[in-house]
């Protein structure tokens, strides 16, 4: 889904912090600093931490980048204006997500991009060599012949394979 | 000193390359010229070759080949005795979440119209819609802290002008083949029709005798 967070929402919620701090300090209160438990957005985002944890292109960027530094995860046209189908699309994707996770299990190295085009659904992913091809080979054939069976309409998959996943920076 | 094994392999290698070459072409130089090339790829992958009796050598390979059914579309071309549907303006309107792709496939739909010699009338952008949610940031209560989320449609349009219902058919199923993922096309046909006969001439003008007696 194409969404991206404006920026209206922080200075909203930057300012409900700054009233909350200031009413706590007028009451005198010994430092019990009670905040709203949703403070700053926690969507789609690994928190900076000490620095050991390798982390790729995509989950490094926020999801207000979408569009700007990032592509579109799942290609449709049922977000557009006037078209519809979206609630049955979004749920598609998550059963395929989790069915390509679980299918190579361990061996998916970024997300899984799935794009439409007319009856067409195309599942683009990036693997890892974890697996000795043959097996791969199966696991494509199988992949494709149950999502064509189970959504009635051709499913086909891209597969890339790398020797092991790319870093972006350490987090 | 290389092993006669790997010389056999990488001849077939070189054999298989080029039939591939081969048989791209001859998909190219057959009858499907309207198709394009770009639809080529869409439709044709690469054949998988009969590896199974060569040892393949078991070094991990970045991609992987996996067979598309290459059907034979023969274009049949019918010749009828009907006069064609000849359209005044053709206007086919694009929408897409991303700007970028719009642009590319403005400049392919302008390009093919040019090389297949329709009239482009204007082309222009319409402005955008922007679709805007604000939920609320946490499951159970919070209500002052909101999140607010948007959907942005960018328009293309793209107006063909004096074009012939053939020429629009092939023009129209061209560029919906190669329509990219993500984007939504509307097409606006306005047909031309010949004026009916029983209208051409005014009924006034056939009818002169009936005025006198109503006088």
């Amino acid at each position: 889904m194409a969404a991206s967070l404006s920026s209206i929402g922080n200075v909203r919620v930057l300012s409900a912090l700054a009233w909350s701090s200031s009413l706590c300090s007028f009451s005198g209160s010994r430092g019990l600093h009670v905040t709203v438990s949703c403070c700053k957005n926690r969507a789609a985002r690994i928190r900076v931490g000490k620095g050991d944890k390798p982390v790729t292109y995509e989950q490094a960027h926020h999801p207000h980048h979408i569009g700007h530094r990032k592509g579109w995860l799942s290609q449709h046209t049922s977000n557009l204006k006037g078209e519809d189908g979206a609630a049955e699309r979004t749920v598609e994707d998550v059963f395929i997500r989790r069915f390509m996770f679980g299918t190579f299990h361990g061996c998916l190295a970024n997300e899984i991009v799935i794009k439409r085009r007319g009856n067409l659904l195309n599942v683009c992913a990036v693997m890892l060599q974890k697996l000795p091809p043959q097996k791969f080979y199966f696991l494509i054939g199988y992949t494709e012949s149950l999502l064509s069976h189970f959504y009635k309409c051709p499913v086909k998959l891209e597969i890339q394979t790398l020797q092991d996943k790319i870093v972006y920076k350490y987090l | 000193m290389i092993s006669p094994s790997v010389r056999s392999l990488k001849n077939m290698a070189s054999l298989m390359v080029r039939k591939r070459e081969l048989f791209s072409l001859a998909r190219i130089l057959s009858g499907v010229s309207y198709l394009g090339p770009a639809s080529l790829s869409v439709c044709s992958g690469h054949r998988k070759c009969n590896i199974t009796r060569f040892h393949l050598p078991l070094t991990p390979s970045t991609s992987f080949h996996t067979t598309v059914l290459t059907s034979a579309a023969q274009s049949a071309i019918t010749v009828t005795e009907e006069p064609d549907t000849l359209f005044q303006k053709l206007v086919v309107l694009v929408k897409g979440h991303d700007r970028a792709v719009l642009d590319s496939y403005e400049f392919f739909a302008t390009m093919t119209a040019k090389e297949l010699g329709i009239s482009l009338g204007k082309v222009f952008e319409p402005p955008k819609d922007i679709e805007r949610l604000t939920l609320l940031k946490s499951i159970h209560i919070f209500k002052k802290h909101r999140v607010q989320y948007e959907m942005r449609t960018h328009y293309r349009c793209i107006e063909l002008h004096h074009i012939t219902g053939c020429t629009a058919q092939v023009y129209l199923e061209y560029i919906q083949r190669n329509l990219p993922e993500g984007v939504a096309m509307e097409v606006t046909k306005t047909a031309m029709e010949k004026v009916p006969d029983h209208i051409l001439e005014p009924m006034w003008k056939e009818i002169p005798t009936d005025d006198k007696p109503s006088q």
